[in-house]
């Protein structure tokens, strides 16, 4: 059996809208009945919007939320019966970095937690150096939380879900607002976690660190599971398109409407680069990509837009959603 | 990888919860001070409004009424047993909203301890805290004041010990509400000035119309409060007053029993809507 195995799950929220007394009872479906199993050593990524229902998954395979209905197995035990063995079987990273107590140090922090996953205080004290070593926070262990940098907090909110060397690790966007070095020594950790025979689920907005830690992706919106493959297969399906990526200024709504509906266009997305100068950038999915440009750019250009640059791109994790859903990751 | 199991991983687990809390109280020390100065503030507040309304009688009137003239020592010994209450009945649940709101309550029940364990590990710190103010607040008092009763402070505080248990599971209790409601204070505050009132904090509940009268038999500060008085102004031993520690017994019993389970049913329902994450 696979560390991580995901039947049927779904969750839905009743929520009661309206104003003071006359309330009324909506149904929210966040998780439809999703399917998926990470064995060991692999990578899972879990892609998707803001709302598509990721943060929900994750927080229902680590007991804090309890499923409408379906089920998943963390180690073997399910998150609906056996919480308890779950959360031994668990490491979590939450996303944000208020995750920690401010007010104790980094040290203070770990020890507490590993109190907490039952280390025993020896080793707690030994994992606690391991891992403070492995982040870069062994100088600054004894300092107050509420005095570290945000990608300090992260890298130490990061290395708190390693503390039991649990078999399934969660990470929430691990690398959200950190810089580019810090995000290097986090992906190379998670590449290592993998390589020791950890399972992994990760959910990123980064879709380059998806695209090279993850060994098999899901593409979750609204609530349901609409690919799930390994990156490079994922990329390979929408290669049968051309994806053209215009930037200029002064492009309407209307006129990517219009675009919409060239028969050789099949998605068209727009990015506000900067709103206040009105420039922006579209990426267009197109069959024929060459042949159609020419049309493309002549109708831009008689509609009054300026165009600034024009480039042909190789397929994302980003066109790969795009194609799926009709949307940008980042909506 | 080495982990502990059973009894010493709960061990473990309650003394990092415990210590955890005392690095907060000392960190954050503002807390600890306004529970010190509250008693006393509380008690010379009532002295004043009694000088005034009683006028020249005052002290005869509470003599009378009382069967003691140390207006001062029995003041006190209310107060303090008061804001310990306070403490307690707040503390758990404002602990967890605090956590809620931080983002850290997650993180406490990502791990595999279960929720009892985290509830009375916050409320051992709190034991710590309360037992210090008491000790201080009436110690002090009664030091100064009334230093033949100072031997009488013992018995008070076993009779506390055994009253804070009770006073734990009308914590665990609001611990639940807040979980759902995510307001503490309106809770808290309301519920502390009615235990003020019918707990005999500042006069007997003899002087209470008999049907509040029952009401205030069915919270444990109102038998905290009488024995500590009666321990410490009248001499009177542990044992002559078994009748009254005997209910503080079925009452440290019931209460944290009904306390954990309406908090259990609230965290049932909270991790069904999803409540923990929200603010």
């Amino acid at each position: 059996m696979n560390p991580v195995e995901v039947q049927s799950l779904s969750k839905t929220f009743v929520t009661k809208e309206g104003p003071l007394f006359r309330k009324v009872p909506k149904t929210l479906v966040a998780v439809d009945s999703i399917n998926f199993s990470v064995p060991k050593g692999e990578i899972f990524g879990l892609l998707g919007p803001n709302g598509a229902g990721k943060t929900t998954t994750i927080k229902m395979l680590c007991t804090l939320i309890t499923p409408s209905s379906g089920d998943a197995l963390i180690g073997g035990f399910s998150v609906v019966k056996n919480q308890q063995k779950v959360r031994e079987n668990l490491g979590v990273m939450l996303t944000g970095e208020r995750t920690l107590y401010w007010k104790l140090t980094g040290r203070e922090n770990l020890e507490y937690f590993a109190a907490l996953y039952h280390l025993d205080p020896s080793y707690a004290k030994k994992r606690t150096d391991e891992l403070l070593i492995l982040v870069g926070l062994k100088e600054r262990e004894d300092m107050l939380v509420e005095n570290y940098s945000t990608g300090m907090r992260i890298r130490l909110s990061f290395v708190k879900a390693l503390l039991n060397e649990a078999p399934v690790i969660l990470f929430d966007e691990p690398t959200a607002s950190l810089d580019p070095q810090s995000s290097r020594l986090i992906r190379d950790i998670i590449r290592d976690l993998k390589h020791k025979g950890h399972a992994i689920i990760l959910t990123t907005h980064n879709m380059e660190e998806a695209d090279e830690l993850s060994d098999r992706v899901a593409i979750i919106d609204h609530g349901r599971i609409v690919k799930l493959a390994s990156p490079s297969q994922l990329k390979e399906k929408v290669k049968s398109s051309d994806i053209i990526e215009i930037e200029g200024r002064r492009i309407s709504e209307q006129m990517t409407i219009a675009l919409e509906g060239f028969s050789e266009v099949s998605k068209v997305v727009v990015s506000a680069d900067d709103p206040s100068e009105e420039k922006c950038s579209l990426r267009i999915h197109a069959q024929k990509g060459k042949e159609v440009l020419p049309k493309i750019l002549e109708f831009l250009v008689r509609k009054q837009a300026t165009i600034t640059k024009v480039t042909f791109i190789e397929p994302t994790l980003e066109d790969v959603f795009i194609a799926e859903t009709g949307r940008s990751l980042r909506d | 990888m080495r982990t502990q199991a059973g009894l010493r991983a709960t061990v473990g687990a309650l003394a990092a919860i415990f210590w955890k809390g005392i690095k907060h109280y000392t960190r954050y020390p503002g807390n600890f001070l306004l529970y010190l100065a509250l008693p006393f503030l509380f008690t010379f507040m009532i002295f004043g409004m009694g000088q005034f309304v009683g006028g020249g009688n005052a002290a005869s009137n509470f003599a009378a009424r009382t069967g003691t003239s140390n207006i001062l020592v029995y003041e006190i010994l209310g107060s303090a047993v008061w804001m310990t209450s306070w403490v307690v009945v707040e503390d758990v649940g404002v602990a967890l909203r605090d956590e809620q709101m931080k983002g850290t309550l997650e993180q406490n029940f990502l791990a595999p301890i279960n929720r009892f364990t985290l509830l009375v590990g916050l409320s051992l710190c709190d034991i710590v805290i309360t037992t210090g103010i008491f000790f201080i607040v009436a110690g002090v008092t009664i030091a100064i004041t009334f230093p033949s009763g100072f031997l009488g402070l013992f018995g008070a505080f076993l009779a506390l010990l055994i009253g804070l248990v009770p006073l734990f599971g009308i914590g665990f209790l609001f611990a639940g509400f807040v979980v759902k409601f995510k307001e503490p204070y309106v809770f808290t505050q309301i519920i502390n000035l009615v235990f003020a009132t019918l707990t005999g904090t500042y006069y007997p509940v003899t002087f209470l119309p008999y049907w509040v009268q029952l009401l205030s038999g069915i919270l444990p500060q109102t038998y905290v409060i009488q024995n500590m008085r009666l321990i410490v102004l009248e001499n009177q031993t542990l044992v002559s007053l078994y009748g009254s520690f005997f209910i503080l017994l079925v009452l440290a019993l019931a209460y944290p029993i009904l306390g954990y389970a309406i908090f259990k049913q609230i965290e049932k329902r909270a991790s069904v809507t999803g409540e923990f994450s929200k603010y």
